[in-house]
């Protein structure tokens, strides 16, 4: 396998070279193009180790999520018998980077999966409250296990490489690695100059390890779009 | 005629340089600033016929002349959406641009509005694509695009998302597909349609798809 990724940061574009043998997971309608000898085939995103009620549970959710719009929780495989070419790209405007797994899990905010290859598990994992709260959704996807993961962002990306603590405002968190955590905090000391600072609410994270950040948020570019609205 | 692209990819511009006397056709709105001694004449080019056909293809009715009038001048165009803008040179064999692509020419382009029919009513690329046919050789159209432009070489056989297409050599056959074999994992794999090219020539693609982009966004605004 090799790639690449042009256009960075506002309208990436990836292109994946599959080898035979190899397996190109992607997000369901992320395709742009493919030579035509490679094969597609749609695939239902509960991980290769789900057990049987995983696979029922993550159906129910990818079926109900498919009718009333969000992220898929559906992908695609991409396979193919001679060297061919993949091309894939996110719907936001903004930048995809590549990250390699050795062993660790990587937890992506909603919609923020794009592509991953090579022996990598991947399961829903339900936020709860915190993950509403955080705007990110109530469900993140977590992977892991060796091999490539691409993901993408509402904007440009930025590694932040935590030691100790650090703090991110909601809406902006792109991923982090597993061995992170967070919770959810006031940005000011007390409620009104939380409130008022524009801030609200933001993620602090613990720990040793990497946080990826998105440079816009959605619900502010959609808060102001809809002011514009006659 | 000499064009020159600026801003790539986000924000794309195009400066055209004219010589005296030589003439810029361009899609009614594209224009964003001009030298002093350029005329610009408005016209329904090829007849009311053909500003109607291009009015229901997504273009506009009317299309602006620019012409450098007592030596040298320019022209700057754009397109609406944000993203990418590329010059093509428009091959003996014709060019295919997806209709609201379209930006700007050289005056020896016939650009024409061409009934897709059912084929691409279903691709979601409207009823129309535009066939650009040059009077010969070193004749450009300027296409812009929602996202980045990327070159492509059908070498035999390449499949593309239609909401993906900007432009295609005239001499590729295509069809338009399902993206799977079946109509419920076409529909869950979230490809829908896919356009499937076939021979040696150029295709080129945009990396965001608008339509998908509006849904997006769209669905999050509140109800008007």
């Amino acid at each position: 396998m090799d790639h690449q990724i042009t256009h960075n940061p506002s309208f990436a574009l990836l292109e994946v070279n599959i080898q035979p043998g190899e397996l190109l997971v992607a997000e369901a309608g992320s395709m742009v193009a493919k030579d035509s000898h490679v094969g597609m085939e749609v695939k239902m995103n509960a991980g290769a180790k789900a057990g049987f009620f995983d696979k029922v549970k993550a159906f129910f959710i990818a079926f109900v999520r498919k009718i009333i719009g969000g992220e898929s929780f559906f992908v695609n495989h991409f396979s193919a018998a001679q060297p061919g070419r993949v091309w894939v790209a996110p719907t936001l405007i903004g930048q995809v980077a590549h990250k390699k797994l050795g062993g660790g899990s990587f937890v992506m905010s909603s919609g923020a999966f794009v592509a991953s290859m090579g022996d990598v598990d991947m399961k829903m994992k339900f936020g709860g409250l915190k993950s509403l709260f955080s705007k990110e959704g109530l469900f993140m996807l977590e992977v892991s296990g060796t091999g490539d993961v691409w993901f993408n962002s509402y904007g440009g990306i930025e590694e932040i490489e935590v030691n100790g603590t650090y703090i991110l405002d909601n809406g902006h968190l792109v991923g982090y690695e597993g061995q992170l955590e967070y919770s959810l905090k006031k940005a000011g000391g007390g409620f009104i100059s939380s409130m008022t600072s524009g801030e609200g609410i933001v993620l602090e994270f613990s720990g040793q390890g990497k946080i990826y950040m998105q440079s816009r948020n959605i619900p502010s570019f959609v808060g102001w779009v809809a002011n514009m609205l006659p | 005629m000499n064009f020159n692209v600026m801003y790539r990819p986000s924000g794309a511009m195009a400066q055209v340089q004219l010589e005296g006397g030589e003439q810029l056709l361009a899609e009614a709105g594209a224009m964003i600033g001009m030298s002093p001694n350029m005329n610009m004449e408005t016209q329904a080019k090829g007849g009311v016929g053909a500003g109607l056909k291009r009015m229901f293809s997504g273009e506009s009715f009317f299309q602006n002349t620019f012409t450098a009038m007592n030596g040298p001048g320019e022209v700057l165009v754009a397109h609406s959406l944000p993203g990418d803008i590329v010059s093509i040179e428009v091959p003996q064999s014709a060019l295919m641009i997806q209709s609201s692509s379209f930006i700007a020419s050289h005056m020896g382009v016939t650009t024409s509005a061409k009934v897709g029919g059912f084929k691409t009513f279903f691709a979601g690329e409207g009823l129309f694509a535009l066939r650009s046919e040059a009077s010969g050789p070193g004749q450009q159209v300027l296409v812009g695009a929602f996202g980045g432009i990327t070159e492509m070489q059908c070498d035999g056989n390449l499949v593309i998302d239609t909401g993906h297409l900007v432009a295609w050599d005239a001499g590729l056959t295509y069809k338009t597909q399902k993206s799977a074999s079946g109509w419920l994992a076409s529909f869950l794999s979230g490809e829908g349609l896919v356009c499937q090219f076939e021979g040696q020539g150029r295709v080129w693609i945009q990396s965001r798809n608008p339509r998908e982009y509006g849904t997006l966004i769209g669905r999050q605004l509140p109800p008007a």
